[in-house]
């Protein structure tokens, strides 16, 4: 992190430490995403995977983003997770806009502010489970060996993980797997969870484990969690559903609509 | 120093590869300090032989026949010499002289000096193999082909017949063998008395002033300043009369540096292809540590650090290497014997330490380069 810009790492605390008031939020603003388009290729093969996505997402909440299979979400996802770069449209994350910054102070956005869980748990296969959770504390390089480890228990004990410590990642089941990773997502207490397809790989007694888990860290931590799935009835569990086609949102459904619709 | 944590734990997660790559730069160095001290150890071994017992710089008049005069201010100027070795100037006077043990005969030229002197030129009494070093009046030491072609050992007497007529019987008391079949066949030495008497010399006229140096590449640089301000005399040295092996030498040097250049790039290409292969199988660790906010730099230095630790364990094992394989090298009968330059050998480990860092470059420019959305799409 030594190579990022002080005004930017400046900027980044500054806005961890007081997030835009916003009326209709809360807990204030936390991410507003303007006309994200991705564009693959060029010319007559160009490939229009997102076009012109714009909502905002507040602080702690609980949101799902649902579409088929090449819909784009995983696109949008990625875009909002600073991890592609969009062809037009910027992700604005407490107001930073993360088209202006630079390549390393994107990468500290990321380590400070966003949690990642993808489909595949992406573990670290040389490094056992409490170093796997640690990992984001450890790139940072802001707290010391004694805060990383009391907080990478606390996180893994948040997730059952307890007894699992210093067994090697490789050694896990797969759900297990998919926990530890999102104890490393939730490491640096993230200000927002972004998670593409987390049940994908497990089993429907995984699956709900981990989404009564998500609502549970939502609830008292209040992070936002943005979950993409295909799984309407696993939307359905969320606050708000983020319906995408086509690479276009199409519908923007709140909880109180949900709850009134299903009832 | 995170990235240096994980470059540990991915060497560590890969022990064979690491073992091996470690083992490649092992060889590599061991044989750059092997092939290294050979061609030293062999050039000095050929330097001594060729010069280490014989005149590096010689004062001797114009014209052959004449006697140099050793006068005080030359005596200054030698002594005082820093470049001069100290003990090792030797005025000399040489004589020839007729052997005959009344059924075969052969000449011999007498180089008579004090046993002092001549000891710091030739090393006298390290190259005696029999008897002793000793010079004293009617005394005479002769060398090994010499006293082997005509039965001579130390105690005997012979019978030499002297410029002008004169002849005069000497006692044998040493044997020597500097090294050289021809000067032990056709030289002896004798007091300085023995030369200066058939001459009819002054007491400081001598042949020439036989000088060693310090450093014998020196020779050049003593023998201008010395002419310069010794008018009258001619200095020599033994660089200007052996071109032809001062050529040798260098080819010998020149092809030495080829052979540990082309072991190094071996060394590197093995390093390169190994830290190449290795960044490839870690793509997907690197993308996942980049997502969660490792940077370009950080990324890099990972396999920075890998290569450091390579480097620095093999080129340490290869010093370890080169050490048992100079050990079996010394069971055999080489004529020679090698001799480690602690400098030689640490600037070798130093290289191979460096050649394994620059061997970084490529794995360091594609992990630096590596976007997380690569390993994010392709899983």
């Amino acid at each position: 992190m030594a190579d990022t810009d002080e005004a930017t790492v400046a900027m980044i605390e500054a806005a961890n430490d007081a997030s835009l008031d916003a009326p209709t939020c809360d807990f204030g603003m936390l991410l507003a995403a303007k006309d994200l388009s991705k564009t693959y290729g060029e010319g007559e093969t160009a490939t229009h995977a997102l076009k012109g996505v714009s909502f905002d997402l507040c602080n702690g909440e609980f949101a799902s983003i649902i579409g088929q299979s090449g819909s784009g979400k995983s696109t949008l996802l990625n875009l909002l997770g600073l991890l592609d770069t969009p062809t037009s449209g910027t992700a604005l994350y407490h107001g930073i806009d993360s088209a202006t910054i630079s390549k390393p102070a994107r990468a500290l956005l990321r380590n400070e502010m966003i949690g990642f869980v993808f489909q595949f748990h992406y573990l670290l296969p040389e490094f056992s489970v409490f170093e796997n959770v640690a990992m984001p504390a450890l790139v940072a390089g802001k707290l010391s060996s004694a805060e990383i480890r009391s907080r990478a228990v606390e996180t893994l004990g948040m997730l059952g993980l307890e007894g699992l410590t210093d067994k090697n990642a490789n050694m896990l089941s797969g759900g297990q797997k998919q926990r530890v990773a999102i104890a490393r997502a939730l490491m640096n207490r993230p200000a927002i969870l972004l998670a593409d397809e987390p049940t994908g790989n497990l089993d429907t007694l995984n699956t709900n484990l981990v989404y009564d888990l998500f609502r549970e860290i939502s609830r008292e931590t209040h992070t936002a969690f943005l979950i993409v799935t295909h799984d309407r009835s696993i939307a359905e569990r969320t606050d708000r559903i983020l319906e995408i086609t086509d690479g276009e949102l199409v519908a923007d459904v709140r909880n109180s609509y949900l709850q009134s619709e299903t009832s | 120093m995170l990235p240096l944590r994980i470059a540990w734990r991915f060497l560590r997660s890969s022990p064979g590869q690491s073992a091996l790559i470690a083992c490649g730069i092992a060889v590599g160095i061991a044989t750059q300090i092997f092939v290294g001290s050979i061609i030293i150890s062999l050039q000095a071994n050929l330097l001594d032989t060729t010069i280490g017992s014989s005149p590096q710089v010689t004062i001797q008049a114009i014209k052959e026949s004449d006697p140099v005069r050793f006068t005080p201010a030359m005596k200054e100027l030698v002594y005082g010499d820093p470049r001069v070795k100290p003990g090792s100037v030797a005025p000399v006077r040489s004589v020839p002289a007729l052997f005959s043990n009344g059924t075969d005969s052969a000449t011999l030229g007498l180089i008579g000096g004090e046993l002092k002197d001549l000891n710091g030129i030739y090393k006298l009494k390290d190259k005696t193999i029999e008897g002793k070093a000793s010079l004293g009046n009617g005394e005479i030491m002769v060398g090994k082909e010499f006293a082997e072609k005509f039965g001579i050992s130390p105690g005997d007497a012979v019978a030499l017949s002297l410029q002008g007529g004169q002849s005069g019987s000497f006692t044998v008391t040493g044997i020597f063998d500097l090294g050289s079949s021809q000067f032990n066949a056709r030289q002896a030495f004798v007091s300085g008395k023995v030369p200066q008497n058939v001459l009819g010399w002054a007491n400081d006229e001598y042949q020439a002033i036989d000088v060693q140096l310090v450093k014998p590449y020196d020779s050049k640089a003593v023998a201008s300043s010395w002419s310069s301000r010794l008018p009258g005399v001619s200095v020599v040295e033994w660089q200007g009369q052996n071109a032809s092996l001062l050529a040798g030498l260098v080819a010998q040097s020149a092809s030495s540096y080829m052979i540990q250049g082309f072991v190094l790039v071996a060394v590197a290409l093995g390093i390169a292809s190994t830290l190449a292969i290795a960044a490839v199988q870690k793509t997907r660790q690197i993308g996942i540590l980049k997502a969660m906010g490792l940077s370009d730099r950080s990324s890099g230095r990972i396999f920075l650090y890998q290569a450091a630790i390579l480097g620095v364990a093999g080129s340490s094992l290869g010093v370890l290497l080169s050490f048992a394989i100079l050990a079996l090298f010394s069971l055999s009968p080489a004529p020679f014997t090698i001799n480690m330059d602690p400098k030689f050998v640490a600037a070798s480990a130093a290289i191979g330490i460096a050649v394994a860092l620059l061997s970084s470059i490529i794995p360091i420019r594609r992990t630096s380069k590596l976007d997380p959305i690569e390993v994010i799409q392709n899983g």
